[in-house]
Parts: structure tokens; sequence; C-alpha cells
């Protein structure tokens, strides 16, 4: 894939007219306000018919599982094979397209709005289908896929961040005659001040066995339950359309039908890898939202701010920012052409392999969003110019989805095991 | 049913517009294109129509170059069943009575029972299409139309007059109607039914398929230019007192209340 195609372009233009004509004029509310985004997305959500999309493959999915089929990859059929032109992507790439399209656009603009919209549809409710029982699908799974019900997923502690579960403190006490007690204490969860559905990631307590090396439990908590405290949202650097929250667990009685799986043996710590890996690649999507939208502006400006009277764009310093936020830009997309080419082919990207495209893309779109500020100068230190609140966003890329820092070590140790 | 969509591409209202080298139109290489923004409201009335009755099927015709697909692709996307693309060298750009001959021709293959045009294009601003379509196939037309509601034999229209007033016109079937901006709230195309658009057929014909010929512009466009800037400004300056009073003076001057 080297270029988007026509079909691309056109959900691109339709998304982006959405996000200017029913996101921009909120961008205030949702930045500086008490604005949740929740009901904007939902108003995406229905506008594209991502719900009801959403919607016809839970009900494929469910419809399989009842018949008790194994989910086969599914292959193109003949007549969309013939659909697809030389040198473009087949249906699985289209639907990998579909995915990041919108992601790419909304960072334009709000890539907060992205980090709600995923943390609630593919971390959380992608937990509930990929480890949850047929029972537990149907009772959490669709609502969460089609954002009916906002999801977070509850992993970090104020103790455990990169070393997730290393250090985490939080736990499951099995309860005599069934069931669990679970308590512990969550930091920076995405939607936890707005969640009706969470994720809540914890360890058994097992007498004799080390902390490192107990399981690892997901439980799906209900809004409103005993013993379950949700804050109200945190204040932080950028990011401000996504609330973010901390959670107490303070002896929340379950039965086993809300333990992911209803199984103690569910293989979390790896399943945890896989989840890792799709959020991975999703934020070199949002890195190229960011980096776009950046790179627009400061040529506008480039063009039109006079000083010693020229235009700055005349000024080979300023000429060399901008050449290096299009270096940047091409590199970034093609790293998302390339991830959409390898789930065309049927093959899913390394740990290794998202974490390269990670590293790389937060990093460039940090120093793109950082040089856009410098060629606003002043005014790209007021936040009346978006450059200033994209070059917030941006930071958050090197830190959440694992550290910068993370991201090679995952790379270094995939080298090293060659 | 039938609903036939007249839609026409024009230069995207964000685009920066150059004249051409020799001075006789816009410089259109390297510009984004979309759809003329009356013709997305009669497009969505129609569209309204199918949502109440499945049956019904909606054909967009548009003329023009190879770039017209984008345009039919998105009417599509948004829920059109199939498109029309008169692509001609000689239609393309041609005067407005041209241009109502192709699309009579079309209307008249086509038979629809209703068609739906914009009020007037984004580029041209004549709305001279329209009504000289109506003509030219015999059938009763409205324009500047706010409202529709199709019954069994007959369209009633909502029209917008001069100062706020509207007029309700019921015109037997088949008939016309030129859509006005702010007739509805155009919908966007799903990400499901773009999708699928790329299945659904897009008819490619010249006027001479059409049986159309001498569809070539009668008339020739001399030059076309920006309005000169005036670069005459008055800066006030002064007292505030002194500023008003010269404003004031300016105004009565000019007599412009």
């Amino acid at each position: 894939m080297i270029e988007w195609s026509e079909q691309h372009l056109m959900i691109r233009d339709a998304v982006r007219r959405f996000v200017e004509a029913e996101i921009v004029p909120n961008l205030e509310e949702l930045e500086h306000g008490d604005m949740p985004p929740y009901d904007l997305l939902r108003k995406l959500f229905a506008t594209f018919g991502m719900d009801e999309m959403a919607r016809s493959r839970f009900e494929r999915e469910i419809a399989r599982e009842k018949a008790g089929e194994a989910k086969a990859p599914k292959t193109s059929s003949s007549e969309e094979e013939e659909l697809v032109p030389r040198g473009r992507v087949g249906a699985k790439g289209d639907a990998a397209a579909m995915t990041m399209i919108p992601i790419i656009e909304l960072c334009r603009y709000c890539p907060g709005m992205v980090t709600a919209m995923g943390v609630s549809m593919g971390l959380t409710g992608g937990a509930v289908m990929s480890k949850g029982t047929l029972a537990q699908k149907e009772r959490w799974g669709l609502d969460l896929l089609t954002l009916d019900k906002i999801g977070a997923w509850a992993i970090t502690e104020p103790g455990s961040g990169s070393d997730a579960f290393g250090g985490m403190k939080s736990s499951a006490r099995r309860k005599e005659g069934g069931g669990y007690i679970l308590n512990g204490n969550k930091t920076f969860i995405t939607n936890g001040p707005h969640a009706d559905t969470i994720i809540f990631i914890c360890k058994l307590e097992e007498e004799g066995v080390p902390m490192r090396e107990r399981k690892i439990l997901n439980f799906v908590l209900d809004r409103g339950m005993k013993g379950l405290v949700q804050s109200k949202a945190m204040r932080k650097m950028g990011l401000h359309s996504s609330p973010t929250g901390e959670l107490f667990l303070s002896d929340v009685e379950v039965e086993t039908d809300r333990l992911l799986g209803e199984s103690e043996e569910q293989p979390s710590r790896a399943g945890a890898k896989e989840t890792f890996s799709t959020e991975r690649s999703g934020v070199a999507a949002m890195a190229l939202g960011i980096v776009e939208r950046c790179l627009e502006l400061s040529v506008k400006y480039a063009k039109e701010r006079v000083q010693f009277e020229r235009p700055i764009g005349e000024f080979q310093l300023v000429q060399l920012k901008l050449a290096k936020m299009e270096v940047a830009r091409t590199n970034i997309q093609n790293l998302v052409f390339r991830h959409i080419e390898l789930v065309d082919c049927g093959r899913r990207p390394t740990l290794a392999e998202s974490s390269a495209m990670k590293l790389y893309s937060a990093q460039a779109a940090m120093e793109v969003a950082l040089e856009a500020v410098q060629i606003y100068g002043g005014n790209g230190y007021m936040s009346e110019y978006q450059v200033e609140q994209l070059c917030r966003d941006a930071k958050v890329l090197q830190i959440y989805a694992g550290t910068d820092e993370i991201q090679v070590s995952s790379i270094a140790r995939d080298l090293l095991a060659g | 049913m039938k609903v036939m969509v007249c839609l026409k591409q024009v230069p995207h209202q964000d685009a920066k517009l150059d004249i051409n080298s020799d001075g006789t139109w816009i410089q259109e290489d390297n510009i984004k294109f979309e759809i003329n923004s009356y013709d997305t409201y009669a497009l969505e009335e129609a569209l309204r129509i199918k949502d109440a009755d499945a049956d019904t099927e909606v054909v967009v015709v548009s003329i023009g170059p190879d770039r017209v697909t984008q345009a039919l692709r998105t009417a599509l996307g948004m829920g059109a069943d199939r498109a029309v693309h008169v692509n001609d060298a000689e239609a393309f750009g041609s005067d407005a009575l041209c241009v109502a001959k192709v699309l009579a021709a079309v209307a008249k293959a086509e038979s629809p029972d209703l068609i739906f045009t914009g009020l007037m294009t984004d580029d041209g601003n004549s709305s001279a299409v329209p009504p000289m379509l109506a003509e030219l196939i015999d059938v009763p037309s409205a324009t500047g139309v706010l409202h529709t509601e199709a019954a069994n034999g007959s369209l009633k229209v909502e029209r917008e007059l001069e100062g706020g007033a509207i007029e309700v016109v019921e015109l037997p079937k088949p008939c016309l109607a030129s859509i006005q901006t702010g007739a509805n709230q155009v919908r966007y195309a799903s990400l499901k039914g773009i999708m699928q658009a790329k299945k659904k057929p897009i008819d490619v014909k010249t006027a001479a398929d059409l049986g159309v010929s001498d569809v070539a512009s009668k008339a020739t466009i001399d030059k076309v230019y920006s309005p000169p800037k005036n670069a005459t400004a008055d800066i006030l300056s002064g007292s505030t007192d002194e500023i008003v009073s010269g404003l004031m003076g300016k105004i009565k001057e000019l007599g412009v209340l």
C-alpha cells in the first residue's frame, strides 16, 4: 500500500467534515470545560454506522460461538478479490484502514477523544470479547462495542506503572462458598470517573506464592457496586477531553460470574501483551493525526506571518523545521500503511514491531508539535492557537501504552532473543 | 418510485482559486472538488423518500470529466442506488441550455417520477438549468424548494419567496424541484455505505450515446478576472469626537444610510 484508496479518501473526507462540524465547535468545552466526550463519540458512531457495524460483528461472533464453531480467519470472497485493484489492499486491510482513519481525523483536533473511545471500546470491550465467556460477552460486550456503555480498563496503580504486574497490589481473595472479595487502588484510569463497566485487574491471594508469581485475574465491575468508588477527573497536562481518574475498591464482593472467563487459569499476562500490541499500533495513527495538523498549521503560519518584511517561511531555519516535519509525516504514514498491509496479509505485528512503530511515531509527534509551537513563537505558547494543545497532547504518546523506555526494551529483547 | 438527482462537481469551498493562463476560467489542476452544496440538499431530499419507501430507486446524474466519478461515488456512499456519468468533453462546462439538453436526454431514458436538482451551482450561480430541463422534457417544476412531500400521484412542495414568505405548490408527477440550501440536514456517507459504493454501478455515457448532438457551448467566456482591489482607504484620526464626527460626515457624503 503506497497511498490511501479512493474509498479511504471518501471516508477521510466524511469523517473530517463531521469533526469540523460537530467537534471543533465544542473544542473549548471539551478541552477547558467539563464536557465529557461520550455524547459526541456516540454521535460519531451513529452518523457513520459504526455502532451498527459493531452490532453486526458482535451478533456474528455470538452466533458462531453458539454454533460451537472456532473463529476462522476470514478470507476474502472471490467477488471482493476481483474488486481489489493492483497495489490496493483487500477487505481485511480496508477494515484496518476504517479503524485507523477516524483515529487520525479525531487526533487532528482532539486526541483525547480517541483515548476515551479506544479504552472503552478497544481495551475494555476487547477484553470482554477475547477473555469472557459467552454469557459475559452477552452481558457486557455489545454495550461496550457500541459505546452505549462506557468502559474503563484498570491496570495501573500508584506503585505499579511500567512494571504493571510486578508491583501490582490489588487483590482478589477467595470467599468461602465461592466468589471473591476485591481490594485495591487504581490510578490514571481513562474514563474512570464516568465508566459504567470496569475491568479490574488484580492478583489472586495465594498463601505461600510470592507476589510476583501470583495469578492475574480480570473482574468485570459495574458502576455503583458496593465498595467501589470512582474519583472525579484528575487534572493533567493534556488530553483534557479524556477524563482520567482513580478507582478505590474496598471489600467489593463479587461472584464467579464476574471473573472474566470464569476461570482462574486464564493466561492473563500473555493476553495483556496482545492488548499492548494492538494499543501500540493505534498510537501511530494518533501520532499521524497530530503531525498532519501541526504541519498544516505550521505551513499556513509560515506563509502568513511576516517578520523583517517577509514571510517567515522564507527563512531557512523555518524551512528546516517544515522539512523535518514533512519527513516525520511521511515516515509515520508509511508505518500506518505497512500496518494496514500486514493486517491485510493476515499477519499480526509482533510486540517488537508494534513497539518500534509506537516508539518512532510518539517521539516524532512530540518533536513535530514542539517545532510547531516554535514556529508560532509567542502565539504558539498561547492556548488560543491549536498547536499549544496538540503539543501538550502529544507528550502522552511517549508515556501511555508503554513509555518510550519500555518500547526500547521490548524491541531490544526481541533482537537479543534471536 | 424513481428519483433522479442531478449533481455537479464544483471546486471545494476552501480551494484557493487562481485564474488560468488564458484568463478564461479558473486553474483546475491540483484543487480539490466536492459536490455542489445545493445538490447535496437535493440528494438528501431524494434519500429521505427512499428511507420512507425502500422500493424507491435514487439515480444520480452528473456531467463532467473523470474526476466526477469521485462525486458520484460519494453520492452512492450516501445511499443512491446507481449513477449515470456523462463524460463528454463538449458537454462539460457547456452553457445552461446545452447542459439541460444533455440532462433531458438522461431523463428521457430514465423516465423518473421525480427530478431533484440544487437551486443553483456554487460555481456558475445561474439557476437556469433546472427550469430549462423541466421545459425540455415538458414536466412542471418548482424552484427554491425548502420542503417536499411525495404522494402517490403528486409532489407537494414549499417554495421560499422574497421576504421569507412560503408558497405551497402541488405538482403532478413526473415533475422537477430545485432544492434550496437548508431544506434538510444532509447526511454523511456511512462507512458501510462508502464500502458498498464501490460495488454500485456507474453508467458512463457520451452525449452521442444519449442521442444528443450539438452540445458545445454557444456562449464563450471572454474573460475571468478578480475585481481589482480598491486601494483607497481613509484613515480617520484625532480625538474620539473628531473620529465620530468625521465618520458621520463620510456616511452622509456617501449616502449609505
